[in-house]
């Protein structure tokens, strides 16, 4: 998988190239909008990274110019601004996401792999982690062949977060996904619904699913502390 | 009327000052007018009473007193002018009396004798019956045959009264209409010439934060208001770029943090997860990267209130049911409010159907419950009440937490502003919560308030225009 990553300002440029390559994707760089559009052009990319605020030529622009010929690569756009007028005008010129800076880099990451559908398009009906099991279905959680009880918002974070396990989601992914925007800020409703959460996955059993990383969010997984 | 208005007082004053003018010059004319007609009356009478002496008492030894008599009739004629002439000896023989004038206005046998005076010449006036007055003036002389003769010459007062009455009825009548028209009319003038004021009064109490680019009206009329209204739009001006700004820099100054920010974050975060590090630098690293988050998050929250402030909050403007987004919104926050202890009930049964971006609104309940979360103690019970009052959908949060002291409550909307200092260490909130509500608020045309009292209890009540059907 091979990404293209317009971004001028060299320190985020860098840490998103790191953070993905250690995702094992192969990243191109660049740091002005000719450049970037002219490598969208040289090489078929599986998805293009593009800051708005580009010297030279706009991500607006080359959002446009890739699009004109009509090339399906996904194309996620990085901003400083969040104005609604620039999502929708950038959504309408083809941009697949949006993502507003600063954000976290998990956050980023989750996208990325929503975008090359590798991801949260994790159609199958039952979702496992561990000796945890989701019918997405009937909606109903067991654990060791043990059902669990959740109310309907303990229910959409759980599956939301196994969806894709071991991936460290954000507060406010959480909030966007579970909750909606009106939530924006109020992240330590999260907090109290994981651990609402925790009371009934984790708590009667020995290895724990759910866990916190400290500045980022939650995660689930197998690989557990016990 | 307002009774502090410049109008009222300029006229109050000039009124006053024409009235009190009025009455003086209308009180000495009338004072002076009757004065004058009396002394005259009085003087041509006592002439007359001197020449009845002189001419015919002089010698009335030799003319003896019938011919005065006959002569006086003859010459005063007083029956047809109205005339009273009585002559009589000092004994009180009464030599002459005029007969009773034509009209029969007075009988001048009824006439009663003067007192005796030390005086030569004195002048009575004598009431008569029927209510008339009569002028009389009384001359005593001394004849050349040395008996003394009293000489009585009179005439009706009653036609300088009637006038003076004509007069004095002419100026009570015409001098309140006077100063009615004269009030009237000044006040109209006056209310004319400030009605500019008025509008400019109006058009300035429009112009808030908000509308700051518009402009006060200018009469063109050259005079000083339209002075004051250019120098107060100058005024307006010069706010108005101080709004702007002040909005600008916050806009700038949040999308300026934005990528110091990401950098901050992207880097803390690879710190925290990076395994080659022991978990005491991770932890380090972890409560960095929790600060630049909530960093992140003011940031987050002013750019938001300067886009709103901005006006961009109508890019989605639905029409939906406020009780329904009351009842769901207290739903998903009730798990919140439990973890306190604290219960959150909902009186929102009849549907109100309002206006405005949904989301945003929606912001307004959760931040005004997470408010009410966040200041009551444990047990505490929360109510959110949805109504109809006057035309208005009103939303309320009422909590019996900790309250607000007065002197707090005028700025608990304003940006960063913590009702207890101490508290700032709070970890989620950024003082922001309430301005954002405000905000939000004022875009949709709606008012916001909150009412408390210490320790009992605080309520935010917001009011927004219904929309019919």
């Amino acid at each position: 998988m091979r990404i293209l990553l317009a971004e001028d300002e060299k320190k985020v440029a860098d840490i998103i190239e790191r953070g993905l390559k250690a995702e094992r994707f192969a990243v191109d760089v660049c740091h002005n909008g000719r450049a970037g559009h002219e490598m969208a052009e040289a090489y078929n990319y599986d998805l293009v990274i593009l800051d708005l605020m580009l010297p030279e030529m706009s991500g607006t622009e080359i959002l446009e110019k890739i699009r004109r010929k009509n090339q399906q690569v996904p194309i996620l756009i990085l901003t400083a601004r969040d104005g609604m007028d620039d999502k929708v005008k950038n959504f309408e010129a083809g941009a697949d996401d949006y993502l507003t800076k600063p954000f976290a880099f998990a956050e980023l990451l989750v996208r990325i792999k929503a975008l090359l559908r590798r991801g949260p398009v994790n159609r199958s009906s039952t979702l496992r982690v561990g000796d945890l099991e989701i019918d997405r279905l009937s909606q109903v959680v067991k654990r060791a062949g043990k059902k669990i009880e959740l109310t309907a918002k303990e229910y959409a974070l759980l599956e939301y977060l196994a969806t894709q396990p071991g991936r460290v989601f954000s507060r406010t992914m959480i909030i966007e996904h579970v909750w909606d925007q009106s939530f924006q800020g109020l992240t330590n409703i999260v907090d109290v619904y994981v651990r609402h959460l925790r009371a009934k996955v984790d708590d009667p059993w020995p290895v724990k699913l759910l866990r916190t990383v400290r500045g980022v969010g939650y995660s689930l997984s197998d690989e557990g502390v016990a | 009327m307002n009774q502090r208005s410049i109008s009222f007082r300029l006229v109050a004053w000039y009124a006053g000052l024409l009235t009190g003018i009025f009455l003086l010059l209308c009180a000495s004319l009338y004072l002076d007018l009757r004065h004058f007609l009396v002394n005259d009356l009085r003087e041509s009478q006592a002439r007359r009473a001197r020449e009845i002496a002189n001419t015919l008492l002089v010698h009335v030894k030799q003319t003896g007193e019938a011919y005065v008599a006959t002569q006086t009739e003859d010459w005063y004629d007083p029956e047809i002018n109205d005339r009273f002439i009585r002559v009589t000896r000092a004994d009180g023989t009464l030599i002459y009396i005029s007969g009773a004038p034509k009209d029969g206005s007075f009988s001048p046998a009824e006439v009663p004798a003067l007192p005796s005076s030390s005086q030569t010449e004195f002048s009575r006036k004598i009431a008569l019956a029927g209510g008339k007055t009569l002028l009389v003036a009384a001359l005593n002389f001394k004849s050349l045959g040395n008996p003394t003769y009293r000489v009585e010459f009179g005439t009706l007062l009653d036609p300088v009264e009637t006038m003076l009455n004509h007069l004095f009825l002419q100026l009570t009548l015409g001098l309140p209409l006077a100063i009615i028209i004269i009030t009237a009319g000044g006040y109209l003038l006056v209310h004319r010439a400030l009605q500019p004021v008025e509008q400019i009064t109006r058009a300035a109490e429009r112009i808030t934060q908000h509308n700051s680019s518009e402009r006060l009206p200018v009469a063109r009329t050259g005079d000083e208001l339209e002075r004051l209204s250019i120098s107060l739009n100058r005024m307006i001006a010069r706010l108005d770029d101080a709004f702007q700004n002040s909005r600008r820099f916050v806009a700038d100054a949040s999308h300026e943090l934005r990528t110091p920010l990401t950098i901050l974050r992207g880097e803390l975060e690879s710190l925290a997860e990076d395994a080659r590090l022991g978990s005491e630098w991770r932890d380090r690293a972890a409560i960095l990267l929790e600060e630049a988050v909530r960093l992140s998050k003011i940031v987050e929250q002013l750019f938001a209130l300067s886009r709103l402030d901005a006006g961009e909050a109508q890019t989605d403007w639905s029409r939906f049911d406020l009780a329904e987004l009351a009842r769901t919104t207290a739903e998903q926050m009730n798990l919140l409010a439990e973890d306190k202890n604290i219960s959150i009930t909902c009186d929102a049964r009849q549907s109100l159907s309002v206006e405005g971006d949904r989301v945003r609104l929606k912001q307004v309940v959760v931040n005004l419950l997470d408010n009410a979360i966040k200041y009551t103690p444990g047990k505490g019970t929360i109510h959110l009440r949805v109504k109809a009052v006057n035309g208005h959908a009103v939303l309320e949060v009422e909590d019996n937490g900790v309250g607000i002291p007065p002197k707090a409550l005028p700025h608990v909307f304003e940006r960063f502003y913590r009702v207890d200092p101490t508290r700032a260490g709070d970890a989620d909130g950024a003082g922001l919560g309430l301005s954002i509500v405000k905000s939000i608020c004022t875009a949709h045309g709606a008012e916001v308030e909150a009412i408390s009292v210490p320790s009992t209890g605080s309520c935010f009540r917001v009011k927004l225009p219904l929309v019919k059907g």
